[in-house]
């Protein structure tokens, strides 16, 4: 859902990088591990001989054209299989693949599924069960990917999808404007409004915030959440953030909004953002890991500003994280074919490509591959995401995610607004998501 | 069948595919509980969707939303459109320029005139509120209490040529005779236009608000693309309440009875607006 706008910047290096490996690479083997910078090989469990035509539908995003562009290696190792990638715009995919999961004849063969929607999809049992087919799979090695990312795959105990690329969310704030204020990052919520009142200035704001009714009110606030203390869900599995440290959060959210944030912004979300702080009109934002090497990409969107970005945990460390799952459709005629492209592109080698190519990582081992710091974007910018994906969680999990997510950044959004108290906001938002899940 | 029914028949076999189709399966899901992601459970609940959607504080919010919208949309592109109208029947030169130029808003797609206002307005970094600032003045264009109205300021720059046109065209229509009368008996501009103009264009005008009611009633684009609903719900429409409803939260039952409530709405609106025509007419 976050990734509207991804690092077009990085995109050209990124194939680059993808091409250069592709020619470096021998043709295809059949060994079943993947290890080392070699070239992603064939899955052990699906024979090099498989084949069928497997549609995909994507998101225009940088993260998709990097998979397109490792399709003619993917095809030396399965020649027989045809995947065909068609990319539209977020909004129009979770219909079409709706549609397409209950067609006699499906019209996509394999899809990707946004965090929200997971725990519908496999209920309804539109998504066929990976377990069997991940312990199939030699030097897959599944418990390499980031936990949190694994168990938002993880539906009633069995997995129905493997983790594609991440879209966790971190503090990204300009190095140079912390340095001239003698600030350090912020480890606490308290902190992070000091600073960025102290970073308030008239030419820049302090913090670009992205309070938009909904899902991104929701989003942003919940790394507030998290910052405070709280905690989305309680042990009962239920939603509880009327709390004091939920109080906390949006009393800190809509004073730094009113004091520290670019003047009415109350409807901002990621674009809005974005281009404040690349156009050095913010001084810092909450926004996905993967912006940071957009804004530090020289000659990108932030011009002279490029390289004086840094990523940051959030104050507390634990953030929201994003994610999106590549799943195999239960009715889709060719699950084997789906299999051999999904698990040699996530596989370990098929990952490192991936990320070497500008795609946003999943697995710990990429994390802290010298190899992939080298050609990709360092290792300070791959600790920091290892320090995201290690303790994040997501906004929902369970029934009806994107309804609850929706109700909940309503009431968010209302209380920053003035229309409501915090206390209602609060007891409301509550409410409501649990109404919502329970049904 | 006789000849004419026979000639009726292709358009009927059209219609009946084309609208009647959606329409009946649409009120069959308005009647069961049926949700995309449940379709294995779906059965009919008779009018429990009705009374859900009835009992529903947030579509009545919608609704009070979007007849707020449309009211003021139209009656600003009304008076706007009137008056580009009767400039546009008095120039003398450039008329072609003119007209092509004021019609342009209306080829270009409502969601990107959505996505085209929020960054124009955008405290900032949009081009008008950097201006409005030379001189002095500062207004949140999407805050409380304004974002509805910065909607249907968007809504009268976009869909006022379209007044525009109507209007246009029923004033050139009309006959001289009573206005040379007028000019004669030495009848103010403002006179004539309310006794000879006005009256004489009651059935355009009539047509022309309801067709533009009718179009604003949709409104979804600029919500979508700008507020999202918000600041709070003040600027939910109903249309994007009822997507939410049925395409982002699988609801199609109960999406449909909201939807079939409207229609039930506007049908009885646009019926009082003819009889009332009918009767001007008649008297």
């Amino acid at each position: 859902m976050g990734s509207t706008l991804r690092r077009r910047a990085m995109l050209a290096a990124g194939l680059s990088a993808v091409i250069g490996l592709t020619a470096a690479c021998s043709s295809g083997t059949t060994t079943g591990t993947d290890s080392g910078s070699a070239a992603p090989s064939a899955s052990g469990s699906v024979p090099t001989t498989v084949s069928g035509t497997v549609r995909v539908l994507m998101e225009g995003v940088p993260d998709t054209d990097v998979v397109k562009a490792m399709l003619p290696e993917f095809n030396k190792v399965y020649p027989n299989v045809n995947v065909q990638i068609e990319s539209i715009v977020y909004d129009q995919i979770k219909d079409k693949i709706v549609a397409s999961f209950q067609a006699p004849q499906p019209t996509y063969d394999l899809a990707i599924i946004d965090n929200p929607w997971m725990g519908d999809f496999a209920r309804a049992g539109f998504l066929a069960p990976l377990d069997d087919r991940i312990a199939a799979t030699p030097g897959y090695n599944y418990d390499d990917f980031a936990k949190p990312l694994r168990d938002i795959g993880t539906v009633d105990g069995k997995v129905y999808g493997v983790p594609f690329y991440n879209y966790g969310l971190g503090l990204i704030f300009r190095k140079d404007l912390y340095a001239k204020a003698g600030l350090q990052p912020p480890t606490t919520l308290d902190e992070l409004a000091a600073d960025a009142a102290k970073l308030n200035t008239a030419g820049t704001a302090g913090i670009a915030m992205q309070p938009q009714r909904g899902y991104k009110a929701f989003e942003e606030w919940g790394n507030y959440l998290f910052a405070a203390g709280g905690s989305i869900y309680g042990s009962d599995n239920k939603v509880h953030i009327n709390t004091p440290e939920g109080k906390k959060a949006l009393e800190t959210y809509i004073s730094m909004y009113k004091s520290s944030a670019p003047a009415n912004s109350l409807n901002w979300a990621f674009d809005e953002a974005l281009r404040s702080v690349s156009a050095g009109k913010s001084a810092q934002m909450v926004s996905y890991n993967w912006m940071l090497p957009t804004l530090n990409k020289s000659g990108g969107q932030s011009g002279a500003l490029a390289g004086n970005f840094a990523l940051s945990t959030m104050p507390g460390g634990k953030q929201v994280l994003g994610l999106w799952d590549w799943a195999i459709p239960a009715n889709s005629k060719v699950s084997d074919a789906d299999w051999a492209f999904v698990s040699w592109l996530t596989s370990p080698s098929g990952e490192k490509a991936r990320v070497i190519a500008g795609g946003a990582p999943t697995r710990n081992s990429i994390l802290t591959d010298p190899e992939v710091a080298a050609k990709g974007y360092g290792a300070e910018y791959y600790a920091a995401v290892a320090k995201i994906l290690g303790n994040s969680a997501p906004l929902c999990s369970g029934s009806n995610c994107d309804e609850m997510i929706t109700a909940v950044g309503t009431e968010i959004n209302a209380a920053v607004a003035g229309q409501e108290s915090v206390d209602d906001a609060l007891k409301n938002a509550e409410d409501k998501a649990n109404q919502i899940q329970a049904q | 069948m006789s000849f004419r029914n026979r000639m009726l028949a292709p358009l009927l076999v059209l219609f009946a595919a084309a609208v009647g189709y959606p329409l009946i399966y649409s009120f069959y899901l308005s009647l069961t509980n049926y949700s995309i992601i449940h379709p294995k459970t779906t059965h009919l609940v008779g009018a429990d969707q009705y009374v859900r959607a009835i009992h529903d504080p947030d579509y009545w919010s919608a609704l009070r939303v979007t007849f707020i919208f449309v009211i003021c949309s139209v009656l600003l592109e009304l008076c706007v459109g009137m008056a580009l109208a009767l400039a546009l029947q008095r120039q003398r030169w450039a008329r072609n320029f003119t007209r092509s130029f004021l019609l342009s808003p209306m080829f270009v797609t409502p969601i990107a005139v959505g996505l085209m206002f929020r960054f124009l307005l955008n405290q900032q970094l949009g081009v008008i509120p950097t201006l409005l600032a030379k001189v002095g003045v500062t207004y949140d264009f999407f805050g409380v209490d304004r974002a509805l109205f910065s909607l249907v300021v968007i809504d009268v720059w976009q869909w006022t040529p379209f007044m525009v046109l109507l209007l246009l065209a029923g004033l050139e229509s009309l006959p001289r005779q009573p206005f040379e009368a007028a000019r004669v008996d030495g009848a103010s501009p403002f006179y004539t236009f309310r006794r000879i103009t006005v009256p004489m264009m009651s059935s355009v005008l009539t047509v022309a608000v309801l067709i533009r009611s009718l179009d604003a009633m949709k409104v979804f684009e600029y919500v979508y693309a700008i507020t999202r609903g918000g600041p709070g719900t003040q600027t939910q429409t109903a249309q994007y309440f009822i997507y939410q409803t049925g395409i982002t939260f699988f609801k199609l039952g109960l999406a449909s009875a909201m939807a079939y409530i409207l229609l039930a709405m506007v049908m009885v609106v646009i019926v009082i607006l003819f009889r009332s025509v009918e009767r001007a007419k008649n008297a």
